[in-house]
């Protein structure tokens, strides 16, 4: 079942008087529950379609409809609620709120939900859980490796059960043995909860765990390669 | 609109503790500078205000309206203002017509030579000075070198308390005189002066001639204003002029004005320094925040709630600020003794003041997070992603 629908996708921004196009007249499906990797050389347009997936960029031309909705239509703060139902974001840097501890991490972005606090225990322990970085819920980031701050960084991105699980080079500030496990991980998320995940990476051994590979080149899809 | 936790913001405090000093202390000063300059105006404001009373008019030298210490009256033109004119306020047969001396006369203290305001005065005074009252101590008898102090005056010659001024002793131009009261006068400018027996006080100062005679008319008994200036209009020879206590002191606090406008600009200057100063940290402090802002706007937060958030934590910075320079204003600044020519006057951190220190402390808070927070929140999301820490 298709989650998201790129049609005739294309951005364009300017730097100083140069317009740039990193993304030009794109189409392309995702299925639910899939997990895509979108690989290309630097300038391929694929953290910019990351980013509109995201729905922290716009497009300028085209529609971008995901589970249903033309998010291309949206307001910004439209999109920021729509962001906060829908989507899980995972930083190639973690980026965790330093003065949060990994349990207050977690729980930021519940607070955007009417959820009780009971109920936001529960789920903020459960994804703490699932990540297996429990034992570390009231470390600060300082206090954590970098593996362990970016299964903090998982647990906040899936905590509130988003549609699509976006993650841009989520391995690319780890060392080999670490990046591994955050694969094994991500990849568990897909295969135990049906969860979509559309990955951004430069390192072809990490799409070994994706079961659709996109490349992109000059802002076009070049090839799809889909994986048993 | 959902916002981010209270802790996001207090706890953001604490990242950087010696921006945070900075922050604290250029808010507090800024406070403190627009307390002190407010307390400043009102402390003069009110010395000046409960100095004067309608029903008091000084008959000063012709030409010395603005100043009674320049004022030359002759002595005999008591006794003919006395006689003259009918309608004073009497008690047990005494007449509200006082002949004063008013003159700044250096006093050693500590080494160190202080202007003070001293006034002879004879008894009648007490008369036609209703507010002044013998707070310790007891009249000073005129020919014994005997000194009545205001209770601020016995700040200006070093006394804790003003209790602690009795019997003690000073020198006016080498004559020693002993102080015998403390006087309190509603907290007028009285309260900043020396009074002595006017006959000790021409003996001493080598004078013959007053400053003024003050009296106290009574409108009941046909007193009136117009009749002390026809007075001093038809005796051309006394050479007086007539104003009323209340005009003169009004006349005063006008001449003051501009001093009033150079300590506000003054302080003024002094706190957009520590405003910029105070500024310029917030600034940094946010500005190095850009990414995180751009994760929590990927994570769902709102630019009014971001907004929301920052100004907070900037507001917790400047009213720490404002409640430090708030203490320090009630325990150090109220009551401070100021010296100026006419006397002595104190600052006053009234409730008011307080309040605007305060509510200045929660608008430069405000003020203080607009620039950074817009510099925070301008750039787009993806930007923001790629910001360095």
């Amino acid at each position: 079942m298709t989650l998201i629908k790129c049609k005739q996708i294309t951005k364009h921004y300017y730097r100083g008087s140069e317009q740039i196009t990193p993304l030009k007249g794109l189409d392309l499906e995702i299925q639910r529950g899939s997990f895509v990797a979108l690989m290309g050389p630097s300038g391929s347009g694929k953290t910019t379609l990351l980013n509109l997936l995201a729905g922290i960029d716009t497009v300028s031309e085209g529609e971008l409809i995901i589970d249903n909705e033309q998010i291309h239509n949206f307001s910004k703060n439209k999109l920021a609620s729509w962001r906060a139902d829908h989507i899980g974001y995972i930083f190639q840097l973690y980026n965790l709120v330093p003065v949060l501890t990994a349990y207050e991490n977690v729980e930021i972005p519940l607070l955007l939900h009417s959820i009780n606090r009971n109920e936001r225990h529960e789920r903020v322990s459960d994804a703490l859980e699932n990540v297996g970085i429990a034992d570390r819920y009231n470390h600060y980031p300082r206090q954590l490796s970098g593996g362990q701050e970016q299964r903090v960084a998982i647990a906040r991105a899936i905590v509130s059960n988003p549609t699509i699980l976006l993650a841009d080079e989520p391995t690319g500030d780890l060392d080999r043995e670490t990046g591994t496990a955050i694969m094994d991980l991500l990849k568990s998320l897909q295969e135990k909860q049906g969860q979509t995940i559309v990955m951004v990476t430069h390192d072809p051994q990490t799409t070994k765990w994706a079961d659709t590979v996109l490349h992109l080149e000059k802002g076009q899809l070049i090839e799809q390669e889909v994986r048993s | 609109m959902k916002l981010l936790p209270i802790e996001y913001a207090t706890r953001n405090l604490g990242r950087s503790p010696s921006r945070l000093i900075l922050t604290v202390f250029g808010s507090s000063l800024v406070v403190l500078l627009i307390m002190i300059a407010a307390g400043f105006m009102v402390g003069m404001d009110a010395t000046l205000n409960v100095s004067g009373s309608d029903k008091n008019i000084m008959l000063l030298g012709a030409g010395s309206l603005e100043s009674v210490e320049r004022s030359e009256v002759k002595m005999e033109s008591s006794g003919i203002v006395s006689s003259s004119i009918k309608g004073y306020k009497t008690k047990a047969g005494v007449e509200g017509v006082s002949p004063e001396v008013h003159i700044q006369i250096p006093i050693d203290i500590q080494g160190e030579d202080r202007l003070v305001l001293i006034r002879g005065v004879e008894p009648e005074a007490f008369l036609v000075h209703e507010r002044v009252e013998i707070e310790y101590g007891s009249l000073p008898r005129a020919g014994h070198n005997e000194l009545l102090v205001g209770s601020l005056a016995t700040r200006t010659l070093g006394y804790g308390k003003p209790k602690d001024a009795l019997g003690k002793t000073i020198l006016l131009d080498d004559d020693s005189y002993a102080i015998t009261g403390v006087m309190v006068a509603c907290g007028g400018i009285i309260e900043g002066e020396i009074w002595a027996p006017l006959s000790d006080l021409l003996v001493t100062t080598q004078r013959d001639t007053l400053s003024c005679i003050v009296v106290a008319i009574d409108e009941e008994s046909g007193g009136t204003r117009s009749q002390l200036d026809g007075f001093a209009a038809s005796r051309v020879d006394l050479e007086l002029a007539a104003i009323s206590e209340r005009e003169y002191y009004a006349a005063l606090a006008e001449f003051y004005k501009p001093i009033q406008l150079m300590v506000v600009m003054t302080c003024l200057m002094i706190a957009i320094g520590g405003l910029l100063g105070g500024f310029n940290s917030t600034y940094a402090a946010f500005a190095s925040r850009v990414r995180e802002v751009g994760t929590l706007q990927t994570l769902g937060y709102t630019r009014s709630a971001i907004t929301f958030s920052l100004i907070q934590e900037s507001i917790l910075t400047a009213s720490t600020g404002a409640i430090i320079a708030s203490t320090i204003a009630l325990v150090a600044i109220d009551g401070y003794t100021i010296r100026f020519s006419m006397g002595t006057f104190t600052l006053l951190i009234t409730t008011e003041i307080v309040t605007l220190g305060i509510a200045s402390g929660l608008a430069l808070g405000v003020i203080g997070a607009i620039a950074p927070v817009i510099r925070c929140l301008r750039l787009p999301i993806p930007q923001s992603l790629r910001a360095s820490e």
